[in-house]
């Protein structure tokens, strides 16, 4: 019975793994956390580039090499989902696994253009330059909506659940259905280059990106908490995973 | 809220524990959203005046009556709910969201005046903040007004029970936090004048 959940705990640890290796590469090496302010001149982006250009070759680099590690935590989630609370429908599991695989597209994409502004950039102009800065970042911005497909699914999914200490907390399937949806105001990011909402703002950087961050932090710990007791239950420990919970024996119930 | 039960009062929270974290997340959020207006202001003192009053405070406070009524309707279907009385669950609800959509035809028309006469969230700082905070309240409101209509619905298929009254005490928490927002939003854009 446990050897559907096989190569699970593998696949959880799949998202912390990634957001170390995006933090590191994608954010430091890559000067992306924080990112350079969008009202800079082309000139001053394209001394990013000179200057930095093997940092930046290999935060990309990365980056790209890992960004597929954010699927593979993904299936940990779905097949948590598909065993744990889904019954005969698989539909919010499969939103949730296309929509983590659909996430690795703008990570990818936008890590090769900055990858390539630091290809050659002694060879471009700073104009050039500049858009290989400003167009990943609004792909990786404005694409948020495969990302809050992700956490609506599986918020959705995980709310369902009926144990009496579910499998993930209540306030952590809403918290990710208010991340997925204050997304949304990444869409104002390309009407700015300063201010909260341009794309080093304190909206559209520093709170979206971080409260994205402590999502993936909080689900892996519960995912890989759920894995083991979803093992448990294959073995029979929890005779009956929808009951109630028993109070311990000798304690008195509160009235 | 009192809940009794085997004789005995506890106090719970209405509807899904669960959705208050995101009205308290949420309420957070748009604090920062206010925090950084109000720093902003500072700054600009004069132009944010000059740009508050080509705002319609009547529209805004229209538009401050139409949530509340709505709230209000949706407050009596929750009671109606406890009570068992669908029909009246129904109506009210069907009340509610009528109501509610009429802050959305009062949005657009504000929106389509002020784009109409040359004003955009690019015009100035203070419009940027206008348009952003106004457009994601009214994202908040679309939200609403969706959940609002799929308990409308359920109210007219499905049994009135207790699952059926965490759902919809759910979505009226929701719903006056969209009103608690608005409450904040109004005086802020519309009313405050420079001292």
């Amino acid at each position: 019975m446990t050897e559907r959940l096989k190569y699970l705990r593998l696949c959880a640890w799949s998202g912390p793994a990634f957001l170390a290796i995006f933090i590191v590469f994608w954010g430091i090496l890559g000067h992306n956390i924080p990112p350079l302010p969008a009202d800079l001149p082309a000139q001053a982006i394209a001394d990013h580039y000179r200057l930095n250009a093997n940092e930046v070759r290999l935060g990309m680099g990365m980056s790209m090499s890992f960004a597929v590690l954010y699927m593979i935590w993904g299936l940990a989630i779905a097949k948590v989902m598909q065993y744990g609370v889904e019954k005969d429908n698989d539909v919010l599991s499969t939103i949730e696994l296309w929509g983590a695989g659909l996430t690795v597209v703008p990570l990818l994409v936008s890590s090769s253009f900055w990858l390539a502004g630091a290809y050659r950039p002694e060879g471009l102009d700073d104009s050039v330059l500049q858009l290989f800065y400003d167009l990943p970042w609004l792909l990786i911005d404005v694409a948020y909506m495969v990302t809050s497909v992700q956490m609506f699914a599986l918020g959705v999914a995980f709310l369902k659940d009926e144990r009496a200490v579910p499998l993930v907390p209540k306030w952590l399937c809403w918290y990710g259905i208010w991340v997925g949806f204050m997304f949304v105001a990444e869409v104002l990011m390309p009407f700015f280059t300063s201010g909260p909402f341009a794309r080093h703002g304190v909206l559209n950087f520093w709170i979206e990106f971080f409260i994205w961050f402590f999502w993936i932090v909080a689900l892996s710990g519960y995912v890989l908490i759920a894995i083991g007791r979803l093992e448990a239950e294959a073995r029979g420990i929890v005779v009956d995973a929808r009951a109630p919970r028993l109070a311990p024996a000798g304690s008195v119930a509160n009235a | 809220m009192l809940d009794s039960a085997g004789g005995a009062a506890r106090r719970r929270l209405a509807g899904d524990e669960g959705v208050w974290f995101f009205i308290t997340a949420d309420l957070m959020m748009f604090a920062v959203f206010f925090a950084v207006f109000m720093t902003a202001r500072l700054d600009e003192v004069a132009l944010f005046e000059q740009s508050r009053q080509r705002l319609n405070p009547a529209i805004g406070l229209l538009n401050t009556a139409i949530l509340l009524s709505s709230s209000w309707l949706v407050a009596l279907a929750v009671h109606a709910a406890r009570a068992g009385r669908r029909e009246a669950v129904s109506r009210l609800l069907g009340l509610g969201i009528l109501v509610g959509s009429g802050f959305a035809v009062s949005k657009a028309c504000e929106y389509t005046a002020k784009i109409s006469a040359g004003v955009t969230l690019l015009t100035n700082h203070f419009f940027m903040y206008y348009f952003a905070l106004t457009g994601l309240h009214f994202v908040h409101f679309l939200a609403g007004m969706a959940v609002l209509g799929v308990c409308w619905r359920k109210s007219r298929h499905e049994a009135i029970d207790g699952r059926f009254l965490v759902w919809l005490e759910s979505a009226g928490c929701y719903w006056h936090m969209v009103d608690l927002l608005w409450i904040f939003l109004f005086p802020m854009l519309y009313l405050l004048r420079a001292a």
